[in-house]
């Protein structure tokens, strides 16, 4: 079978490396090409540095979220010493926010990665069973009915108030998102005729979800899961500000801002440096988010 | 060539959907003989391919459907196996391609894994000895710079090497037979040869039987030993390709071998055309299937339905007038 045409394996490798390379630059520069998407994952790779340095930031300008620095340093303005001034327990703002974003993060990250693993296996589950996939779709319905924050908030009630139990409940409140997102793709991708080739070649029912549909329906999968990251930060924050959140003295966003409501008159850096941060990497996220969105399917969301 | 592997016997599959229960074929019968190439020939909608994936029983997942008949194969009934033997069958004792090798193979494994996947499920083979074999098959089915293929995508293959890549897939596990479901529609002319060649070589190399559905007759003189030409989810002729091409004996034969336009004709002739067009399966008349396009129709084929039976030198037709 060997032709004139036919190169040497060694050429052919060279050549495939070659064009890989330029798939990698091609899909760098559309990325690139899209700026706010780049400042995006500036923003959300910021907040990550922050939120895993955070000790040593803070160490470094020798200040500590949790510790008073005595009466004489009640709300002060922002200074050399103390860039985001003190708040009215004479606690230093900048390194409460800085360990705010740890807990931020900690949360987007968990709610982000538990409701993408639990989510994709509902949503593929119910693509096997019809029966089951009723039920499941029926019950995500029941719960995308009641606003997210409100079941939240009641989740929290029931839960009790701390760190676990609002990933907890938040991963519950966008878990059916995945879900349904996952059940749709696992549906496109069932009915293709490589799935069918596969049956045909003797593949089990779960040899064919995890081995065949699982990688065709990843990449919405991880789309959306920078979404839901950025949804669970700006819900934690609510949660706390609400005071069903994360308790008190703990650095929450959310917590400090409500903490800085009674003192938006003479204090407010209590209130303008925590909301630029829940904002800012709110928008970070989503920013990315849209960027690893269009990278991945062109032709939507413009 | 008398050792028979498939011999499919009064295989009906039904359908249920809105207006009940529709049979998409009825009663068709046929055996597959190894080393042995079979041609299943009609035109769409016939019930070719429902025919091989009935053998496959790859509709039950998908939706509400009714077997009857039996479809032996070495001596087991594939139709009365526990859905669970039956997958350990797909893939190890027949396997199947399918038409478009594009959208037959998933986009985001490469090449090496889709041919060692049959191997993992079947032989419970792993890391470098799937691998050696998966390099096996791609050099059996003439693919130059093997190791470099199997790491490569489908996409990144051109349309003949797609087919050949299908291939070495469903032989991964040496089955007894093969179904083709129409390999080389999707590709032009000279890489279809190429296919077929590739079919016919493995077919004897492998001592595999062979059913090969098309609805290209060109294919079937060539390639094929004996052809079963299917009307409207029934066997309407079988019998060897020489006779069946010298003395086609059902109307609906002849009528597609008219059809074929010859090198050596009249160019300023009409090319011939079978009258009228293919009832819905909701419609069937009630005497012979062929009846209404028959142009030697009588009162009694409109009546009563002819039984395939069979004439001289293991040929069979399904109608009247060769009864008489």
């Amino acid at each position: 079978m060997q032709s004139a045409f036919s190169t040497d394996t060694a050429s052919l490798a060279r050549i495939r490396k070659e064009l890989v390379r330029e798939q990698r630059r091609v899909n760098l520069r559309r990325f690139l090409h899209n700026k706010l998407s780049v400042v995006g994952f500036f923003i959300v790779f910021l907040m990550l540095l922050l939120a895993v340095f955070a000790p040593v930031i803070t160490g470094a300008l020798g200040v500590d979220p949790y510790t008073s620095l005595g009466r004489e340093m009640r709300l002060q303005p922002p200074s050399a010493a103390h860039p985001f001034g003190t708040d009215n327990v004479n606690r230093d703002v900048f390194a409460r926010v800085i360990y705010g974003a740890r807990i931020s993060m900690t949360v987007g990250f968990f709610v982000g990665l538990f409701s993408s693993l639990i989510g994709t296996a509902i949503g593929m589950y119910a693509t096997i069973n019809a029966v089951w996939d009723n039920i499941l779709m029926r019950i995500c319905d029941g719960l995308k009915a009641i606003p997210n924050i409100l079941l939240a908030i009641t989740l929290m009630a029931v839960l009790g108030a701390n760190m676990h139990n609002v990933i907890l409940s938040l991963t519950i409140v966008s878990v059916p998102g995945v879900a349904r997102i996952a059940r749709s793709q696992a549906l496109l991708v069932r009915e293709q005729t490589y799935i069918e080739a596969m049956r045909a070649a003797g593949a089990s029912r779960f040899r064919i979800m995890w081995c065949h549909v699982l990688p065709n329906i990843l990449s919405p999968i991880i789309v959306q899961m920078t979404f839901t990251f950025a949804t669970a930060i700006i819900s934690e924050a609510s949660l706390s500000f609400l005071g069903a959140g994360i308790p008190i003295p703990a650095p929450s966003w959310g917590g400090m801002l409500k903490e800085a409501r009674s003192y938006i008159y003479n204090g407010w850096w209590m209130v303008v440096f925590p909301a630029i941060f829940t904002g800012l990497s709110v928008l970070g996220f989503n920013l990315f988010g849209d960027g690893l969105r269009d990278l991945i399917d062109p032709l939507s969301g413009r | 060539m008398t050792d028979t592997i498939l011999s499919v016997s009064n295989l009906s599959t039904s359908f249920r959907t809105d207006r009940g229960w529709l049979k998409a074929i009825d009663g068709v019968s046929f055996t597959v003989h190894r080393g042995e190439i079979l041609g299943l020939v009609g035109e769409s909608g016939c019930g070719k391919s429902v025919t091989s994936q009935s053998i496959m029983r790859l509709y039950e997942e998908k939706r509400m459907v009714r077997y009857e008949g039996t479809v032996m194969l070495s001596g087991t009934d594939l139709l009365s196996l526990p859905f669970s033997r039956m997958q350990h069958i797909r893939g190890r004792d027949i396997s199947m391609i399918f038409q478009d090798a594009l959208s037959s193979l998933n986009p985001v494994l490469t090449v090496g894994d889709q041919i060692m996947e049959p191997l993992r499920i079947h032989q419970k083979m792993r890391g470098d000895a799937a691998r050696a074999e998966a390099l096996n098959m791609l050099r059996l089915v003439g693919i130059p710079a093997p190791e470099t293929r199997l790491r490569q995508y489908p996409h990144e293959l051109s349309g003949g090497m797609r087919q050949r890549v299908m291939i070495a897939i469903a032989l991964a596990c040496h089955p007894q037979l093969l179904i083709a479901d129409e390999p080389t529609t999707a590709l032009d002319v000279t890489i279809q040869a190429q296919i077929m060649d590739l079919i016919v070589f493995l077919n004897r190399q492998l001592a595999m039987g062979v059913i090969l559905i098309t609805h290209d007759l060109a294919v079937v003189a060539q390639t094929c030993q004996r052809v079963a030409v299917m009307y409207l989810g029934q066997i309407v002729e079988e019998g060897g390709v020489p006779d069946i091409f010298d003395r086609p004996l059902h109307p609906y034969t002849r009528g597609l071998l008219a059809s074929i336009p010859r090198m050596d004709g009249d160019r300023r002739e009409r090319l011939h055309v079978i009258d009228g067009t293919v009832p819905l399966l909701h419609q069937m008349p009630s005497g012979c299937r062929f009846a209404p396009r028959c142009p030697y129709a009588t009162d009694h084929c409109r009546k009563e339905m002819p039984q395939l039976r069979s004439v001289s030198g293991g040929q069979s037709v399904r109608c009247w007038r060769e009864e008489e």
